[in-house]
């Protein structure tokens, strides 16, 4: 094997695509490699943001390949007398032989008895360094990026024009030490142009370190050397090492530097009573700087520079400037914003515009006062958490006249929560008010989970759905339904986080809301719906679940229940994949076989009426096996687990109705009582999940 | 550094380096790129290096003279390299140098943010330069202009002079700045940022402004249209004076979010023409682009 090293060399990528442009380039690497017969292995990859750098053992050559030509049938290819025909001799002089040089074979090896003639095409292995810059182009084409950018550059691949992540500036190649050729070169009117970049064997290292000597080219000969090359150069190029130089657990600081320095400065005295949100937002969202906490008070900064730390005292003096002109902007909104309470300032959201058809947000806020008054109406909410919930719902928005919000717009929510408290407004409301554009992400105990007190949960999670499902309604009414990757309103958001409120906050201790049902309270407020909102909430459910690690099959199995079915109460069929998944784990062989079975009654049923099952009516042994069976397990008063291990005893007896009882029979009254005994069966699981959904093997 | 030092500086820094000198352009713009000598002459093959002042207005970023980091209008130092050499960064490096920053001593960042102006059609990949965490620069390659896609792509280097000369004298407050050695930027322009401000958010006539963006609008097409061409340059100041009146009537508070994107759209229709004939024009006729020197 054969190390080969490929350093791209860049002005600065992107932080947040770095760790994912480096598992690509592994990714692509390998599957070109691959498919040149270079049998990659040993991969590793590692980057800077101005490198991306992977390291990969190869074979020196690759190995000769065969590959089989098939000619005409031996038949055709003699003739009577047994000299070789046209045929044969075409196809010999195709593959630049002799008729006799060719062999024999079986082609069809359902016609055995058949021979065709066979060419065996040999193509010799190319060294490694003969293929290598076909593949490089390959790999760097394949890199996708968020955003790629022309910088009129060119490959010889023969597709022309090159765009990459950012411009690349020197181009480390090398296998087993000696220099791959590869040039990238401008592109000059849509034509190749001079050599742009030309691969060597010499890699760059700080652009400031060390102090009077950085910035020259240094050789190196494997990827070894170039780690360690680098490090003398104040460039740590494994992530790792740069991650332990700053502290555990903080990736975007270390993809914004090649050597982390941490040095902190302090915030003055007079900043320290803002509310924390609005100095972590200034610290951490505008400055990538951490807030430090000295006694309960975020007292001082700590930022990860990109330097040696040597002159710490003249940067932290410019830091400090930034960060004091930011929280003096801060400290002016949060002591204007005070100056009204956010009651007073309900109606300045006539002013703000939700969307210019769906009107503003005063008018969003009445449509989600409504909202919740129908889940009043609905028994969901007692009187103490309707009115929290109804006054949440009418000042949720109202942050968004404030300064604050307008110029930081990530607190929205949030601020309106801090300055309701600042009010000394209800602390329900306040949590709801802050909550209320959560969840934002799908996973089981991600935010807000934990951080809202328990007595609030019933509040926020009123105002959280009615928010989300106006926003719906509305959208969908206008024919906004998300299509393919487009959804510019974030609408698949919004209703997995209205499905999210239902399955994970809606307190458990009360009545469950109905999506469908509140969903048509929502499209109530609107003129007309476009669109199956029903549909796309069932689907968004059925991503939620799928997400939580559920078989698709399963999930699909549980959406199919009735009684309530999944939009009625997406809980339930949280409660009920669960048991499935379970149970079906211990018995699949048996699921698998009732899921055959389950299929063919239903294509036996279609949509036949169900008409009752009469006993007298039985001919034959099964049938009154399988009712014994089915009139068995009626009882539903176990758990969804208890009563599917019970279902998965029906396996024998179906099998054998199946195998034994002819359904279609002549005599109408007893088709008839067949299926109807059949659709009993079915019923039993369709208050679990319907098990024809259930696929074989998974 | 005084702020008439920073800009001497930065002009010979960049002449010494093949930049044409230019002045700022005599038209109300938000930015240096909306300069013709950065707009038009990105477009089409031909190389540029030019560099210069361009006093921006901003009109909803007024503050009535208040605030220390906030202007109606700030100073920008644009540099546009056509096409852009492999060791900008490098070079631009140089530059800070040249004002007495040395980079090993300070944090310097380019960090990641994507320059796009829906009005003028354009925009850019790039990054923001910070400095121990200030933005001093906007560093942006453009990829489109006037909705055309750019060949070769130029590099577009944005100081932000007020900012950068702040950080250098060690100062919180604009108005606190030295502009020269006797005069502060406060004596120079702080009852012109009240006064402007002022009008802006208070005084201005909307319905004035809202006849002249129509008519600006329908002057720039009628300018763009005369037959024979040669006429984009003068139809260009339109488009300019059209979204001048805009930024004015949006500070005013007189626009709504439908009405906003319908008046963005118009700007950028007419930009996107302008550009398009420059590179373009009708077939018996050499192109503006490449009548000029």
């Amino acid at each position: 094997m054969a190390e080969f090293l490929l350093e791209i060399g860049c002005e600065e990528i992107p932080a947040s695509w770095l760790a994912g442009s480096a598992t690509q380039l592994a990714e692509r690497f390998t599957e070109i490699a691959t498919r040149e017969v270079l049998s990659p292995t040993n991969v590793r990859v590692a980057w800077t943001p101005r490198r991306l750098v992977i390291a990969v053992d190869v074979v020196a050559r690759q190995a000769d390949q065969e590959a089989d030509v098939w000619g005409p049938s031996l038949k055709v290819a003699k003739d009577a007398a047994g000299n070789w025909t046209g045929a044969a001799q075409g196809f010999a002089k195709k593959n630049g032989v002799a008729p006799e040089a060719l062999q024999t074979g079986v082609k069809d090896p359902k016609a055995p008895q058949e021979l065709n003639l066979l060419f065996v095409k040999k193509t010799p292995g190319r060294a490694t360094l003969e293929v290598l810059p076909a593949v490089i182009a390959a790999t760097l084409r394949a890199l996708a990026f968020p955003k790629r950018m022309n910088w009129d550059a060119w490959l010889d691949d023969g597709k022309g024009g090159f765009s990459f992540g950012r411009p690349i500036r020197w181009i480390v190649a090398l296998l087993e030490g000696a220099v791959v050729p590869f040039t990238i070169f401008t592109a000059e009117v849509g034509a190749q142009g001079a050599p742009l970049v030309v691969s060597g064997d010499a890699t760059y290292g700080h652009r400031f370190l060390p102090r009077g000597k950085a910035g020259g080219p240094l050789k190196v000969r494997s990827f070894d050397d170039l780690q360690a090359k680098l490090a003398a150069a104040f460039v740590l190029l494994d992530p790792n090492a740069r991650v332990a130089r700053i502290r555990e657990g903080l990736p975007e600081w270390r993809d914004l530097v090649e050597y982390p320095t941490v040095v902190t400065g302090d915030i003055p005295p007079g900043f320290q009573s803002l509310p924390r949100e609005v100095l972590e937002t200034v610290l951490v969202h505008h400055q990538k700087y951490l807030p430090v906490v000295v006694s309960g008070q975020v007292a001082r900064f700590a930022a990860v520079t990109n330097t040696d730390g040597s002159a710490a005292a003249e940067m932290v003096r410019g830091m400090q400037a930034v960060v004091v002109a930011r929280l003096r902007d801060g400290r002016f909104f949060y002591e204007e914003d005070r100056k009204r309470t956010l009651a007073s300032r309900v109606d300045d959201l006539e002013g703000v515009t939700f969307h210019q058809k769906l009107g503003t947000y005063r008018q969003k806020a009445d449509r989600m006062v409504r909202l919740v008054e129908a889940m009043g109406a609905a028994k969901l909410l007692g009187p103490t958490d309707l009115a929290a919930a109804r006054d949440a719902a009418l000042l949720a928005k109202v942050d968004l006249t404030t300064l604050m919000v307008r110029e930081f717009t990530e607190l929205q929510g949030v601020m309106g929560g801090i300055y309701l408290r600042a009010e000394g407004a209800s602390p329900i409301v306040a949590a709801a008010v802050s909550a209320h554009y959560e969840p934002v992400s799908i996973e089981e105990g991600s935010a807000p989970a934990g951080a809202i007190a328990s007595e609030a949960l019933a509040a926020f999670s009123a105002v959280s759905l009615a928010d989300k499902l106006d926003t719906l309604a509305g959208y969908f009414s206008l024919g906004q339904a998300p299509t393919g990757s487009s959804d510019p309103y974030g609408l698949r958001r919004a209703a997995q986080g209205a499905i999210r409120v239902v399955l994970d906050f809606w307190p458990a201790s009360g009545p469950r809301p109905s999506l469908r049902a509140l969903a048509a309270a929502a499209t109530a407020g609107y003129p007309a719906a476009v669109g199956d909102l029903n549909a796309f909430l069932t689907e968004r459910l059925r991503y939620v679940l799928v997400s939580r690690g559920f078989p698709a099959d399963e999930v699909d199995a549980v959406l199919g229940a009735r009684e309530p079915d999944a939009l009625d109460d997406p809980r339930e069929a949280l409660v009920r994949v669960r048991a499935l998944h379970a149970v079906r784990s211990e018995a699949r062989a048996d699921f698998e076989a009732l899921a055959t079975a389950f299929k063919r009654a239903r294509n036996i049923l279609g949509n036949a009426p169900a008409t009752a099952v009469d006993p007298a009516l039985f001919a034959e042994a099964p049938e009154r096996a399988l009712h014994a069976t089915v009139t068995g397990l009626a009882d539903t008063s176990g758990g969804y687990e208890a009563r599917l291990r019970a279902l998965a005893g029906l396996r024998a007896p179906v099998a054998q109705f199946f195998d034994d009882v002819h359904v279609m029979a002549e005599d109408p009254k007893l088709k008839a009582n067949r299926l109807a005994l059949l659709s009993q069966t079915l019923s039993l699981f369709y208050r679990i999940a319907d098990i024809s959904k259930l696929g074989g093997q998974s | 550094m005084n702020l008439q030092d920073v800009i001497f500086t930065l002009q010979r820094y960049w002449a010494e380096r093949g930049c044409l000198i230019h002045q700022p352009w005599d038209a109300e713009v938000g930015a240096g790129t909306m300069h013709p000598e950065t707009f038009l002459r990105v477009l089409g093959p031909k190389p540029w290096k030019v560099a210069y002042v361009q006093p921006s207005r901003r009109p909803a970023d007024g503050r009535y003279g208040q605030n220390p980091n906030r202007l109606y209008k700030h100073q920008q130092f644009q540099v546009i390299l056509k096409p852009s050499p492999a060791d900008i960064q490098d070079v631009y490096l140089g530059s800070l140098v040249q004002l007495g920053i040395d980079p090993a001593s300070h944090d310097v960042r380019f960090e990641e943010d994507n320059w796009a102006s829906p009005t003028l059609g354009a925009w850019g990949i790039g990054w923001q330069v910070l400095l121990d965490g200030q933005e001093i620069t906007q560093f942006t390659y453009f990829q489109q202009a006037g909705g055309i896609d750019l060949a070769p792509i130029s590099a577009e280097i944005t100081y932000g002079l007020e900012r950068l000369t702040m950080y250098l004298q060690d100062v919180d407050d604009v108005y606190k700045l030295r502009w020269s050695n006797d005069t502060l930027y406060g004596e120079v322009r702080q009852e012109e940022e009240y006064q402007l401000s002022r009008y802006s958010f208070e005084l201005a006539d909307v319905e004035l402004h809202r006849t002249l963006f129509e008519k600006y609008m329908a002057e720039g097409w009628r300018t763009l249209k005369v037959p024979g061409d040669r006429s984009v340059l003068a139809a260009y100041d339109w488009a300019l004076k059209g979204s001048h009146a805009f930024n004015v009537l949006d500070a005013r508070g007189a626009i709504s979010v439908s009405q906003r994107a319908g008046m963005i759209l118009a700007i950028n229709k007419l930009a996107c023409a302008i550009a398009a004939a420059y590179v373009a024009p009708p077939a018996e006729a050499e192109s503006p682009e490449a009548a000029r020197g």
